[in-house]
């Protein structure tokens, strides 16, 4: 019966607090998100304007494409910038993402080195409007924004790909905090399942807590050989007060806040998701509900953003 | 109290109120109505229902006469009644026929005659008839058919080993291939109308007395299709039946007869285009008829609205219908507590209905290559870059375009593996398609392998339950419990707890506290 043992009880994943799936949806999605709030994160078009509203840093939109006509017009749109990214507004785990790095006489080439040409380009948008990588299939609108610098802090640690800083976002206070690191394997992706980095991330001070590849421990990226328990990401009160803000920015209790750090613009938010994944337990190597508990009984109410991360902070010091 | 009145408190009372009202409807079925758990029953009791239906002449009186099958040797007859609102009905014992009258109608009308048979059984073929009398009368179509008649005969001489001319000229007839002479002997347009016709003017030729019985072949499958047929010679002092495609002597076990010799099956006077359909249900109908009486008996009401008192059609309907809520809830088991992603929530649920249709191996084989070839398709479109709507839409076509292939091609053939290829859903299937495809390309090819396992394995596991003849049984004749599935499946709604692909998924978490 050895095979067995790759299932744990799932009294010891209670006891040591671990958020299931079912959980997650019953117990704290459903009653801390209001589904009308949804379309404010899903979108994110619409996430952009909030966050803009309240002087949250966000990467600069550039243009919003909402019409297969307008499609052709996508040079005239992208003139004056060289490098930019298109992305499904609708889209969900980096899906449709086209990243170009360089832009110039009509060929358009992405992260990964790749020439495209105007035609293929244009293909890509047409995917996006007809819905092919939103949510629900529905029609969708294609964004251009600028491309992130990113900053030198993260360098080696990741295989190609931008490494994004993921908190969960509980009542407005920052519980847990993970980075994933693209591999090899992962094809640039950063999904843990694929074989990307999880590193958890030490909600007090931004240090890595443990690294995990495939559910091991590691120490070392696979790939760069980068020493991952180096890792302190820069302004980690700026990017804690982003997620902060994002609550009352959307009024969603639980969410997870991607936070990408610009190598001149500081911290700025990518997008927020309303139904954040666990894998961050994973990341982390323990559960999530003793945070979450911990939120709910012991730290104070109605505090601002601001001083809600001071509190935050402060617990460990 | 909080408790009880969560929602969970409330859906589990619920669960356990219909949990008593199915216990106590089950054993009210059981004792009152004398259904069984068993889906088989010591004698096979089957229901035959013939639908009449035709268009009324304006102002006439309408007259609808059906010849019945007869309390004989072969089959007992349970019950039979006719269901036909306004319509006066007349039965004659003696000549077995039902006669429907009517006021003038308009539109068109529909009448129902049912009759409940058991104990069917085989019959050597010895019916206490009159004697035909008189010289059979020869009706050919042209001279030339007429002509070549004694040819055939010859033809039909040369198999020494049929037991008597009847099984001589029908084994002839259904001989394959055709003998190219009975080829051009034959009818362009067969059926079994024609062919039976023609075989009793060949019998009438060498002065044999034959005629056609009307009846209908017990078997469950049967919707709305037509009379079927057997031949009735006279030879040397007694009728003989015969299988009309086999040359077999006796009536089957599986044929109860309408209408025999030389009175029609029905006659229709004040309408036109008149019509006759049958439909055969067994086993559960049969306890479900059974009961009927016995409710009847009882003089209970309440079966007069079950589903058990509809006609055929829809019963036979309501019985695929009733095996859903299990395939639902399995897939809710898979999805919420067991945790295993398919392609599309209720994909494998559909696969499986299907594979019920087709049969399971014919069903999986036909269904991968449709599948393996629609990939194909789709890794060439890729490459011309169509939009999204209309590159589905591309494969839909395609899809219907290979089921219409391999359905041509198995019947040809005769392969019946690739005739079940209509069943399967045409629009699931395309999504299937498309899905695998690009999850293929965006996630690499095990992903796109592993959901396509998932979604056959979970296929193969719902399979393995509806296509079970006594949990089918159960959820029909006690449909109550279907009451009860619903709120398992609204309780699964609040379900909290792990899944079980999460135990394993989580399982380092637990070694590292170990560790430490």
């Amino acid at each position: 019966m050895n095979w067995l043992k790759i299932f744990s009880y799932p009294r010891k994943l209670h006891e040591i607090g671990v958020l299931g799936m079912n959980a997650r949806n019953y117990k704290v999605i459903s009653k801390c998100n209001k589904r009308s709030l949804y379309p404010l994160v899903d979108d994110k078009v619409q996430t952009k304007m909030l966050a803009n509203k309240i002087n949250i840093n966000t990467p600069k939109m550039i243009g919003v494409i909402e019409h297969q006509y307008q499609v052709k017009d996508l040079p005239d749109i992208v003139s004056g910038h060289s490098e930019f990214v298109i992305k499904p507004s609708h889209g969900s785990g980096g899906k449709g993402v086209l990243v170009i790095k360089q832009f110039s006489d009509g060929i358009f080439i992405t992260a990964s080195e790749k020439k495209l040409t105007f035609k293929e380009v244009y293909q890509h948008v047409s995917n996006i409007l007809s819905g092919l990588y939103s949510l629900g299939g529905q029609y969708d609108v294609a964004l251009i924004e600028e491309l992130v610098h990113f900053s030198n802090a993260f360098e080696s640690y990741s295989y190609q790909g931008i490494p994004d800083v993921r908190v969960i976002v509980y009542k407005g206070y920052p519980a847990m905090a993970m980075t994933r690191l693209a591999t090899k394997e992962s094809a640039g992706r950063a999904n843990l399942h694929q074989g990307a980095v999880g590193v958890g991330l030490d909600i007090h001070t931004g240090r890595t807590l443990q690294a995990v590849c495939h559910n091991v421990p590691i120490k070392i990226h696979p790939d760069t050989g980068a020493d991952l328990f180096s890792i302190k990401v820069p302004m980690w009160r700026e990017h804690l007060l982003i997620g902060a803000q994002a609550y009352e920015m959307t009024g969603l209790a639980y969410l997870g806040a991607d936070i990408v750090l610009d190598r001149d613009r500081g911290p700025m938010m990518l997008e927020l998701n309303a139904r954040p994944g666990l894998a961050v337990q994973i990341a982390n190597g323990k559960g999530l509900i003793e945070a979450l508990k911990k939120i709910d009984k012991e730290y104070p109410k109605n505090l601002s953003p601001e001083e809600r991360i001071d509190f935050v902070l402060n617990l460990k010091k | 109290m909080k408790k009880i009145f969560s929602v969970r408190g409330i859906l589990t009372l619920f669960l356990l109120l219909s949990i008593g009202f199915a216990g106590v409807a089950t054993y009210y079925k059981i004792t009152h109505w004398g259904f069984s758990i068993n889906p088989k029953e010591k004698t096979d009791v089957w229901t035959i229902d013939a639908h009449i239906s035709f268009t009324p002449l304006p102002n006439e009186n309408i007259e609808v006469v059906l010849a019945t099958p007869r309390n004989g040797d072969e089959y007992k007859i349970l019950s039979e009644d006719v269901l036909a609102k306004g319509y006066e009905t007349l039965k004659d014992n003696v000549a077995n026929r039902i006669k429907i009258t009517s006021a003038p109608r308009k539109k068109i009308q529909n009448i129902y005659y049912r009759v409940m048979i058991y104990d069917n059984a085989e019959v050597s073929g010895k019916l206490r008839e009159d004697a035909p009398k008189g010289k059979p009368v020869v009706h050919f179509e042209d001279e030339q058919q007429a002509g070549m008649a004694e040819e055939i005969w010859e033809l039909a001489a040369q198999n020494t080993e049929a037991v008597s001319d009847t099984q001589r000229i029908i084994l002839l007839f259904n001989q394959k291939p055709l003998n190219p002479q009975v080829d051009a002997f034959l009818p362009v347009k067969k059926n079994q109308r024609i062919m039976s016709d023609l075989i009793i003017n060949m019998l009438a030729y060498k002065g044999i007395h034959a005629r056609i019985i009307r009846g209908v072949k017990l078997s469950e499958r049967k919707n709305e299709a037509s009379a079927d047929l057997m031949i009735e010679t006279y030879e040397n002092g007694k009728w003989i039946v015969y299988d009309k495609d086999t040359g077999n002597t006796g009536l089957p076990k599986d044929f109860v007869v309408f209408q025999r010799g030389n009175v029609s099956l029905l006659d229709v006077s004040g309408g036109k285009s008149s019509k006759i359909d049958f439909s055969v249900m067994k086993a559960l109908s049969s306890s479900f008829k059974m009961a009927g009486r016995r409710a009847k008996y009882e003089d209970s009401k309440i079966f007069d609205y079950t589903i058990y008192n509809l006609p055929m059609i829809e019963q036979n309907t309501l019985k695929w219908l009733m095996i859903f809520p299990l395939g639902i809830l399995l897939v809710v088991l898979m999805r919420n507590v067991i945790g295993i992603s398919t392609m599309g929530t209720f994909t494998p649920m559909l696969i499986a209905m299907s594979l019920v249709k087709t049969g399971f191996i014919p069903g999986l084989l036909c269904y991968g290559l449709i599948i393996g070839l629609g990939l194909l398709l789709r890794v060439m479109l890729t490459k011309l870059n169509l939009l999204l709507v209309p590159r589905i839409s591309a494969v839909v076509v395609f899809v219907i375009l290979i089921m219409q292939v391999l359905t041509t091609i198995g019947y040809n053939m005769d392969f019946r593996i690739a005739e079940s290829a209509v069943f399967f859903p045409i629009i699931i299937t395309a999504w299937i398609i498309e899905r695998a495809s690009i999850t293929w390309e965006e996630e690499g090819i095990r992903n796109s392998v592993k959901q396509i396992f998932n979604s056959v394995i979970v296929a193969i596991i719902t399979y393995a339950v509806i296509s079970s003849a006594y949990i089918r049984h159960i959820m029909f004749a006690f449909n109550e419990w279907n009451l009860v599935i619903l709120f398992i499946i609204m309780l699964l709604g609040t379900y909290t707890g792990y899944r079980l692909t999460e135990l394993k998924r989580f399982s380092p978490l637990v070694d590292k506290e170990k560790k430490q």
